[in-house]
């Protein structure tokens, strides 16, 4: 204290030796009023205020509804006829959790699914990246139009291939080679011309109630919203340097391997922002996982979503009860891909940060 | 010695080439995936998809399956003598009118909030793409008219059944807001658009998050140095906003409605959707859903189209020379 006022003195008498002046120097009050007590402060305390207000409110109507639900997984069937329990179970109960666990194959379920999503965000992710990469860099002729193609399979809705996905795949053949190998009749305009000997036992495969339809449209770069991860990897590789590539080739790297020992290494949290969708995406799915997979088939999350028969809900509260055991087969369904998402989320926002997104 | 040079130009002439070929070749092999499965896989499908939607389809007992031709026919069940198709159409198609531009301002106006250096700024991120992430497929579906909800959030001890699904029910009530709003002379439309809304923010909320995150990164990468030039002139946020970055983001705006429309059209949960896919169980592969789903198609083509031009007139695009 005493040595800032010594200071002070001294560099106001310097002052005053070289420009002349003699200023009183403003109090605190002072310096506190001008910079506080003036409205474009007000201002911006009051948009933070409001800012801040409103980004916990959508954060309340987002939190919410798992709140609700996880707080009913824990309801024994006497709470829904209670109408004075709301969010605090009186007796609570893991009865729920246990009757899915038990009856509704859960953890098989659980064990399978994770093999699939696995499988389908690696692949995916990787195959997108390449696909991505190619659309990117490489100007070969065709490249807009395939590009156009990618563009008009995230347009066209799923329900209209659902039939014909179905039928592929239970009927599965490459160009009627099976067909022709297989000792099927040859047909031409409808008219039979005859058939070769039998070289495979079977005209076609029946692919569906296994991984292998799933497995080959996320080789292909055709699954569920793979457009979209293309578009994303494409954007985000033509934000890279081109010198970075062109540096690489005259060290004596071929294209493939500049694009494995390069670029990979320096796209992961663009890749795992990916692998997070596709990852999640998969988990929840129910639409490819319905038209591939029946119900005596492979379990799968699907199958877990339903009243466990140990449970009685023939009651005044059935609505209710069959609901919240609905929502806590949803929650056991997400609860691996919180932890997930815990774990992957910073990734998401920097991925996204960093790829340069920019429509053209 | 000019045979010499006349042997030795073509391969000098084919080396030349073959950086260019080399690459444009390692650009198809790069590709050659997605062309593989479209050859094999999706080309078969979409015109089987177009085939069977003109056509009866019977399941044989042994396997195998039969198709007889009736050429129109499937479309005009779908159009004339199928009762709800075509109101579902409408409705759907309304709504998602509705729909688009309260996603996208809401989307913008949620990147900007979360753009902004805040306190728990990755806090709040972190819940807002939680919807992205959890809320899709089987959640979703769960979440379709979901009694519980609906039951946590109502005081009155009376639930229905089967009611409008929002996980927070009338945080506005219509006749204060509308109270409040006649003496401004603001349009009875407007007001019952917001109030909408309003009450539908959740399903909102949900169905926005990856416009967020393409939002985002578009505000990303805006030049700082635009914001800082814009300070020292002496622009407010609001005129920063209108001036700087909402032409910035005009782009994103494009890519956004687009995927938005898509994404509402092709998501499971549409209406249009959800009834095509009843029709398609109902007589276990009913060739009339094709026939629905087809027609569906060309109007979400024309409507994106439609959108995509005009707005692609509006859009600014900055220039990097």
């Amino acid at each position: 204290m005493n040595n800032t006022a010594a200071s002070d003195t001294k560099v106001r008498r310097r002052d005053k030796e070289v420009y002349n002046t003699n200023y009183v120097k403003t109090s605190r009050w002072e310096r506190w009023k001008i910079k506080y007590l003036n409205v474009g402060f007000l201002g911006h305390t009051i948009f933070v205020i409001f800012r801040t207000v409103f980004l916990i409110g959508i954060s309340y109507v987002i939190l919410y509804p798992f709140f609700a639900k996880i707080s009913s997984s824990f309801m024994s069937r006497n709470d829904f006829v209670d109408v004075t329990v709301k969010l605090i179970p009186r007796y609570p109960t893991l009865d729920t959790y246990r009757a899915i666990i038990n009856d509704n194959y859960y953890l098989q379920a659980l064990f399978n699914t994770t093999i699939l999503s696995v499988f389908c965000g690696f692949t995916q992710t990787l195959i997108c990246s390449i696909i991505g990469y190619g659309f990117a860099k490489f100007n070969f002729k065709g490249n807009k139009l395939l590009f156009f193609i990618v563009v008009f399979t995230m347009v066209v809705p799923h329900q209209t291939l659902q039939l014909s996905m179905f039928m592929k795949f239970r009927y599965f053949d490459i160009f009627g080679i099976f067909n022709l190998l297989g000792g099927g009749d040859i047909k031409l305009f409808g008219k039979v011309l005859g058939h070769l000997p039998k070289i495979l036992p079977f005209t076609s495969l029946n692919l569906n109630n296994s991984y292998w339809p799933l497995a080959l449209l996320s080789l292909g770069g055709l699954a569920f919203k793979n457009g979209l991860y293309i578009f994303m990897m494409r954007q985000f590789f033509k934000g890279f340097p081109n010198e970075l590539e062109e540096s690489a080739y005259i060290d004596g790297y071929s294209v493939y391997r500049t694009f494995w020992a390069i670029i990979i290494p320096n796209s992961f949290t663009m890749m795992i922002t990916i692998f997070l969708f596709a990852f999640a995406w998969q988990w929840t799915d129910n639409f490819y996982t319905e038209i591939f997979f029946t119900t005596e088939g492979i379990k799968l999350m699907p199958d877990v979503v339903a009243v466990p028969k140990s449970l009685d809900t023939q009651y005044a509260g059935q609505n209710l009860y069959v609901a919240a055991i609905r929502n806590t087969c949803g929650l056991m369904i997400i609860a691996p891909l919180i932890i997930v998402y815990l774990f992957g989320q910073q990734f998401l926002v920097q991925g996204i940060e960093r790829s340069g997104l920019t429509a053209e | 010695m000019n045979k010499t040079v006349s042997a030795a130009a073509p391969k000098k002439k084919r080396r030349g080439a073959s950086l260019v070929a080399r690459k444009a070749r390692a650009g198809w092999v790069f590709v050659m995936p997605f062309i593989i499965g479209l050859v094999i896989i999706y080309i078969p499908i979409v015109i089987d998809s177009i085939k069977y939607s003109f056509n009866k389809i019977n399941i044989l007992q042994g396997g195998g399956y039969s198709l007889t031709f009736v050429g129109w026919e499937n479309y005009q069940e779908a159009l004339f003598v199928d009762p709800s198709f075509v109101q579902t159409l409408t409705s759907g198609v309304q709504q998602l009118m509705f729909d688009i531009p309260a996603i996208v301002i809401f989307s913008l106006f949620m990147a900007v909030l979360l753009n902004q250096d805040m306190f728990g700024r990755a806090a709040f991120r972190a819940i807002f793409f939680i919807p992205v992430i959890l809320n899709t497929g089987l959640v979703a579906r769960i979440d379709e008219g979901n009694t519980l909800l609906e039951y946590m959030e109502n005081t009155s001890e009376t639930i229905e059944t089967g009611t409008e699904n929002s996980a927070v029910t009338e945080i506005v009530s219509m006749t204060d807001i509308s109270w409040l709003f006649q003496t401004m002379k603001i349009g009875g439309g407007m007001v019952s658009y917001v109030t909408q809304m309003i009450n539908n923010i959740y399903n909102i909320i949900n169905r926005s998050g990856v416009q967020m995150l393409v939002f985002l990164a578009g505000l990303q990468s805006i030049n700082p140095a635009i914001y800082e030039s814009c300070a020292i002139d002496g622009a407010t946020t609001w005129e920063t906003f209108w001036k700087i970055t909402f032409p910035m983001v005009s782009p994103m705006i494009l890519v956004n409605t687009v995927y938005t429309v898509i994404d509402s059209f092709t998501s499971s949960t549409n209406r249009v959707m959800t009834y095509i896919a009843d029709v398609y169980n109902q007589a276990g592969g009913n060739v009339v859903s094709s026939a629905m789903s087809w027609i569906y198609f060309l109007i979400v083509i024309l409507i994106v189209a439609a959108i995509a031009a005009v707005i692609s007139g509006y859009i600014f695009y900055q220039r990097r020379d």
